[in-house]
C-alpha cells in the first residue's frame, strides 16, 4: 500500500540552510585537514586503479597516470577515494530518512527517452570528466572549495563552468525541458 | 516565509561587512621562544663544512638548497652552483622565504664568510623554521678548501689526505666549468630521497 | 590552532576517519537539498529550478566569511591552507568542457554519487562515462602535456592577482549571491507557472 502519492513533491531541506551547512562543512574541513573536501579526484584513482591493475607497465610509462601510482600502496589507499565514499554512503542515509530509495530509475526530461537520457549522461559524463582534469578539479573541489578559499583558479572554474553551461543550455533543453 | 529571508539576507550582509573590520593576526604564534633560540644560537649544529657542501653538490643531491644571502651583485659575480640569492634584507619578506621550510629540503645559507649567513640563519629560526644551516666559513672557506685545498704536511693524518683527495677531485669538478653559477633557478625537487647523513662537522674547515 | 592535522594537532591517522565522516556530511547534505536529481541540478540553467545556485552561492559566501572570522579567532592559520593552483589557460578550457558536460550530463562527480546512491541509473552511467572522459585524458596526455602545465600562475588567491584584499571578495560576492537569490525567485516563479509539468 504506497503511503506517498507517485508524483508527490520529495521533502528538501531549504537550500539556503543546506547551503549555510555545506558553506560550514568546508570551513570544518580546511580547520580540520587543511585541505577542502573534492569528488572528481577519487573518479582518477579509480581509472589509474583499474589500468596499473590491468596493464601496469603502460601504466607506469603513461606520464599523467603514472604521477598518481604511489610506490608502497594502492592509488585508491587516498583521502579523496575514502572521502567519495562517504558521499555514497550519505547519499544514502538522506535517501532513507526522506523516503528516496526506490527501484532503479532514470531521470530525464518529458520530451525525451530513457535510452536518449542515458547516452548524454555518458557523454556528458566522459566531457565532464576529461575537462576536469584540465580544470584540476570539479565543482566540489575546484569551483565550490577554490572559490570559498580565494584561489584564482578556483574563481574561473566556478565562473567558466556555468557560464558555459548558460551558453550552450539553449542546445540541450530538449533533454530537460 | 518572506520576513525570514529579509532578515536572513541582512544578518549575512552584516556579517560579510564584518569582515572587514576584523584584524589580520599577525604571525606571531609561530615564532621561537627567547630562551630556545637562545640555545639553538650556541649549537654548533647548524653548521655544514664546504666538504659536505661539495659532496652535495657533486652527488646532486635534490635535498640541498644553497641559499646565497649576499647582495645581488655579488651573487652575479660568483656563486655556487645552482644557489638562490637572497640579500639578507630580504629575508624577512614573504618571498625571501620562500625557499625555507619545505618539506625535506635543507637549506644551506652561505656568505663570504659566516657573518651574514649566521645572521640568517637566527632570523630564520626565530621565524620558526626548521632544516636550515649554514656552510661554516662561507665561500672564503670554500675557495681555501676546495678550489684550492692546500696539500696537508707527511706527518699529518691517512683521514688529512683523504680529505685532500676530495677536496682536489671536488675542486676539479667545480672548476672544470662548474664553478660559475648555472642557470637552473631555483629546484623545489619534491622527490623522496634517503636522508641526508648527519656527519660530523669535524674533517677540515677554516 | 588550525588547520589540526598539518599542525599535528590530530595525528594523521585520523585522516581516512575523518574523511569518510565529511564525506558522509557532505553527500548527506548534498541529497538532502536535491542534489540527487540530475533535473533540479539542470534547471539551474533554465530557470525552473534554482537550487543549484541557493546552496552553491550560499555555501560559497559562507565558507568565505567564515574562513576570515576563523582567521580572525585565531582557529585557523589561512597561510597553512591549501590554495587550489591556478593554471590559467588550461583550467578555462577545462571549466567549459565541464559546462558542456554538465547540461549534457545532468550531474558533477559529487552529486552523482549521491544519486546513486539512491538508485539512479543516469547517475551510474554519468559515472561511467566520468571514467570514461578520464581514461581518456590520460591516454591521449601526450599530445597536450606541455599545454596541460602552461599557464601556471602558483597558488595565487584572488587577493594576490589583484592586489585587493580578501573582505572585499567576501562581501562583493555576498552582495551578488543574495541579489541573485532574490531576482531568481521570481524567475522561478514565472518559469514554473508556464511549465505546467514540472514533475519532481
Amino acid at each position: 500500500m504506497n503511503k506517498h502519492k507517485i508524483n508527490e513533491k520529495p521533502h528538501y531541506l531549504n537550500p539556503y540552510f543546506g547551503g549555510v551547512l555545506l558553506g560550514l562543512l568546508v570551513v570544518v574541513t580546511f580547520y580540520i585537514t587543511g585541505r577542502g573536501l573534492g569528488a572528481s579526484g577519487s573518479v582518477k584513482s579509480t581509472v589509474v586503479t583499474t589500468v596499473n591493475a590491468i596493464a601496469p607497465q603502460h601504466a607506469e610509462n603513461n606520464p599523467y597516470f603514472s604521477k598518481y601510482i604511489p610506490k608502497d600502496k594502492s592509488p585508491m589507499n587516498n583521502w579523496l577515494v575514502y572521502e567519495s565514499f562517504g558521499i555514497l554512503i550519505g547519499g544514502l542515509l538522506s535517501g532513507v530518512i526522506y523516503g528516496r530509495i526506490k527501484k532503479f530509475r532514470i531521470e530525464h526530461g518529458k520530451h525525451t527517452t530513457s535510452s536518449k537520457r542515458l547516452i548524454f549522461a555518458v557523454l556528458g559524463g566522459a566531457l565532464f570528466g576529461f575537462g576536469s582534469q584540465f580544470g584540476r578539479g570539479c565543482t566540489s573541489g575546484a569551483a565550490l572549495v577554490g572559490s570559498a578559499s580565494f584561489s584564482f583558479g578556483g574563481v574561473i572554474v566556478m565562473l567558466g563552468i556555468f557560464g558555459t553551461g548558460y551558453a550552450v543550455a539553449y542546445f540541450f533543453r530538449k533533454l530537460w525541458i | 516565509m518572506n520576513k525570514n529571508y529579509i532578515f536572513l539576507t541582512v544578518l549575512m550582509l552584516l556579517l560579510a561587512l564584518g569582515t572587514f573590520f576584523v584584524p589580520k593576526k599577525q604571525l606571531v604564534s609561530h615564532e621561537v621562544k627567547p630562551e630556545k633560540l637562545l640555545l639553538d644560537i650556541t649549537q654548533p649544529s647548524r653548521y655544514v663544512t664546504t666538504d659536505q657542501v661539495a659532496k652535495m653538490i657533486i652527488e646532486h643531491d635534490p635535498t640541498l638548497e644553497l641559499i646565497d644571502v649576499r647582495p645581488a651583485d655579488e651573487y652575479d659575480k660568483f656563486s655556487l652552483p645552482d644557489a638562490v640569492n637572497v640579500p639578507l634584507k630580504d629575508i624577512l619578506t614573504p618571498e625571501g622565504q620562500d625557499n625555507l621550510g619545505i618539506e625535506d629540503m635543507n637549506a644551506v645559507f652561505f656568505s663570504n664568510d659566516d657573518i651574514m649567513s649566521d645572521q640568517a640563519w637566527v632570523i630564520s629560526t626565530r621565524l620558526g623554521y626548521k632544516n636550515i644551516y649554514v656552510m661554516k666559513g662561507g665561500l672564503n672557506c670554500w675557495i681555501e678548501t676546495i678550489i684550492n685545498p692546500v696539500e696537508p704536511p707527511e706527518t699529518a693524518p691517512k683521514t688529512a689526505f683523504e680529505t685532500y683527495q676530495f677536496r682536489k677531485a671536488a675542486g676539479m669538478y667545480f672548476t672544470g666549468g662548474n664553478s660559475i653559477k648555472t642557470d637552473t633557478g631555483v629546484k623545489k625537487a619534491k622527490i623522496k630521497v634517503r636522508r641526508k647523513k648527519k656527519e660530523k662537522a669535524a674533517s677540515g674547515g677554516c | 590552532m588550525g588547520p589540526l592535522i598539518p599542525n599535528e594537532i590530530i595525528t594523521g591517522d585520523w585522516n581516512f576517519v575523518i574523511a569518510i565522516l565529511i564525506g558522509i556530511a557532505f553527500g548527506f547534505l548534498l541529497e538532502a537539498s536535491g542534489f540527487s536529481s540530475s533535473r533540479n541540478l539542470a534547471g539551474v540553467f533554465y530557470g525552473y529550478n534554482f537550487v543549484v545556485l541557493r546552496v552553491f552561492f550560499t555555501a560559497v559566501i559562507v565558507a568565505m566569511v567564515g574562513l576570515l572570522y576563523f582567521d580572525y579567532f585565531g582557529w585557523l592559520d589561512l597561510s597553512k591552507i591549501f590554495i587550489l593552483p591556478t593554471y590559467l589557460s588550461p583550467m578555462i578550457l577545462g571549466s567549459v568542457i565541464m559546462g558542456i558536460g554538465f547540461v549534457m550530463g545532468g550531474f558533477c562527480p559529487g552529486t552523482s554519487f549521491t544519486a546513486i546512491a539512491i538508485g539512479k541509473m543516469d547517475a551510474l552511467f554519468f559515472a561511467i562515462g566520468l571514467f570514461i572522459g578520464i581514461f581518456i585524458f590520460g591516454e591521449s596526455f601526450p599530445l597536450f602535456k606541455d599545454y596541460y602545465y602552461s599557464g601556471s600562475m602558483g597558488n595565487v588567491t584572488l587577493t594576490d592577482v589583484t592586489g585587493i584584499a580578501a573582505p572585499w571578495f567576501a562581501f562583493g560576492f555576498t552582495v551578488i549571491a543574495l541579489a541573485a537569490f532574490w531576482v531568481s525567485a521570481e524567475i522561478e516563479k514565472k518559469v514554473r507557472k508556464n511549465t505546467k509539468e514540472y514533475k519532481f
